[in-house]
């Protein structure tokens, strides 16, 4: 290709790259600039006088604090457990609908709708009928069983568990369809080739279709770590902070909106930056053979 | 192929009915449950509802009955449902939009013209999604006063699209990557300018993951509940969403979860609609050239 026709093709990239670039820098930038600027500060709406640098003092704090650990052990815990039920259904669904079967359509649709069903309010009528009021029929009996759920693992571990149940309910349904989605794009022969290398079928599934679904399998963690924050904001939120299980999310802004603290605040929802970069560069790791012999 | 024995064709429906329930119950029970009158609520069959009434979405819109009957007109707001529903419709419909003319564009760029670097810049796009949204809002709040946009439904219409973008560019510029060069490549010998050959050939084509990409903004634009009750104050500029969660659960329980109905139906139906194109355009973006 002529160099002149390269170069305007170029410029007209960045033309239509910017918009989006602006926009992620518009709501990003300066958010992420003074999260970490302030994870160096006692910046504080309730402090009389200014504001001081204080170096690492906030994370040299927060890493002697038993309290952090145990935050960050049920942050651990929590990601763990709803990914992990979120791809064993997710991958069951997916396989369920790879086959044809009478009524498949039907129950596709039933399997896309917890994650077509908007979050934003289901959410709201999910965590109140766990939880209800006193005065419905069902509330007897979900007040026992949130009782005694709480009295074995701690005050709000049944609101927290409500929440999480939703987390996977809607979670599988998006990584289902997601799986479902890889699984079609596999071309058919390969499933005939493998039928006749080896019959069983669990042998299989671990040798073609997994292997074959990684760049999606990788794509359905990302997306469902950062839902899962996302969702256990939004009932912290709801409940404004009733939630007693704290996880570095809703921690942080425990510590921010109630006590007012933003320096350790920053420092505390900044310390999850590099785990979830380790999960990134993972990702990529997986994505690149994909994408390389498209290229 | 030998036909299946009668246990496999017993498990595989037990499975399929078992998926079904799990997926749809929490469904019905919060549509049953805004079918019924308070009495129902207190002392029938949690699971069905023996007579059903639409007096709790008649209660969104104008105050009548007096709630359980033991609680005061004037603990009662009176709420703008309306406008909540018109202003909900105006910032999904605005956010896919803009989701998707933006993520296109950039999509077009890093899959089709290819920058140098254009791995890198797609990799930095998506790597945006491990930033924590966790207290970001603070700042965020500074950034909307400074361009004015405090307690402004256009705030959402910023914040929006930047959550679903990374997904969508990285879909759409992986499809436009994998579609073969000669399909633009006649258009532009014939004469065509690029820009024709996108609109003529290359945007018809990939109506599907257009379709997937939409759907996907969709669902994450109606996930969000924090962001809408954070930055929409005033119950004039607040969606259904921002709305419904300054309702007090102990006293409004039923017309809340009416309020989740009214707002769930309307999307249920319409990404019902497209489900099956979700999943084609999701398996185009994978495909080569699909």
């Amino acid at each position: 290709m002529r160099p002149r026709r390269r170069r305007r093709e170029i410029r007209t990239a960045y033309v239509l790259l910017s918009p989006a670039v602006l926009l992620l820098l518009t709501v990003l930038a300066y958010p992420l600039g003074w999260e970490i600027w302030t994870s160096f500060t006692s910046l504080s709406p309730l402090q009389d006088g200014g504001t001081a640098f204080v170096g690492l003092e906030n994370y040299r704090r927060q890493f002697g604090d038993p309290q952090f650990w145990r935050v960050a052990t049920i942050t651990v815990v929590y990601a763990a457990l709803t990914i992990a039920a979120k791809l064993a259904l997710g991958f069951g669904f997916a396989l369920l609908l790879a086959r044809p079967f009478r009524g498949r359509a039907l129950v596709f649709l039933a399997i896309f709708l917890p994650w077509a069903y908007p979050a934003g309010v289901s959410v709201i009528g999910w965590y109140w009928s766990l939880n209800p009021p006193i005065t419905t029929a069902y509330s007897i009996f979900l007040g026992q069983l949130k009782y005694s759920v709480d009295s074995v693992l701690g005050g709000g571990a049944w609101a927290f568990g409500s929440v999480m149940l939703f987390n996977i309910w809607r979670g599988s349904s998006f990584i289902g369809v997601l799986l479902l989605a890889g699984i079609n794009a596999i071309p058919p022969e390969l499933f005939e080739c493998a039928v006749l290398e080896s019959k069983n079928p669990w042998r299989r599934f671990r040798l073609v279709t997994v292997p074959l679904l990684k760049p999606l399998l990788a794509l359905g963690v990302l997306l469902s770590l950062t839902t899962a924050f996302a969702d256990l904001a939004n009932v912290w939120m709801l409940t404004a902070g009733r939630i007693v299980f704290p996880v570095i999310g809703t921690h942080a802004y425990w510590l921010a909106i109630k006590a007012g603290q933003f320096g350790p605040a920053s420092a505390l929802s900044l310390t999850l930056v590099p785990f979830l970069l380790g999960v990134l560069l993972v990702l990529f790791w997986i994505f690149d053979p994909l994408e390389r012999d498209a290229a | 192929m030998n036909p299946k024995p009668w246990w496999a064709k017993l498990g595989h429906g037990s499975l399929v009915l078992l998926a079904t329930v799990y997926c749809l119950f929490p469904i019905y029970f919060m549509l049953v449950q805004s079918l019924k009158t308070p009495e129902e609520d207190v002392f029938g069959n949690p699971l069905i509802v023996a007579n059903p009434t639409l007096q709790n979405f008649e209660e969104l819109f104008e105050r009548k009955s007096e709630v359980r009957g033991f609680v005061g007109d004037a603990l009662l707001r009176p709420h703008p449902f309306f406008v909540w529903f018109a202003n909900t419709l105006f910032i999904f419909a605005g956010s896919v939009v803009a989701t998707l003319g933006v993520s296109v564009a950039a999509a077009y760029a890093l899959g089709r013209l290819r920058p140098p670097g254009f791995r890198w810049w797609r990799r930095a796009i998506f790597a945006t999604y491990v930033i924590p949204q966790t207290i970001l809002f603070i700042p965020l709040y500074q950034v909307m006063i400074t361009l004015e946009l405090d307690d402004n439904l256009l705030a959402l219409l910023l914040i929006y699209p930047s959550m679903a973008l990374p997904f969508c560019v990285w879909m759409l510029s992986a499809y436009f990557q994998h579609l073969s060069r000669e399909i633009e490549e006649a258009a532009l010998i014939e004469g065509a300018s690029r820009a024709t050959a996108f609109f003529r050939i290359i945007l018809p084509m990939s109506r599907p993951v257009l379709v997937a990409a939409g759907i996907f903004t969709l669902g994450t634009v109606a996930s969000d509940f924090m962001i809408a009750s954070v930055f929409l104050l005033t119950p004039v500029n607040q969606t259904i969403t921002a709305g419904l969660g300054t309702f007090d659960v102990a006293l409004d329980e039923l017309a809340a979860v009416a309020g989740v109905n009214l707002l769930a139906i309307p999307v249920v139906l319409f990404s019902a609609f497209f489900a099956r194109g979700y999943v084609r355009g999701l398996t185009a973006a994978m495909v080569e050239g699909a």
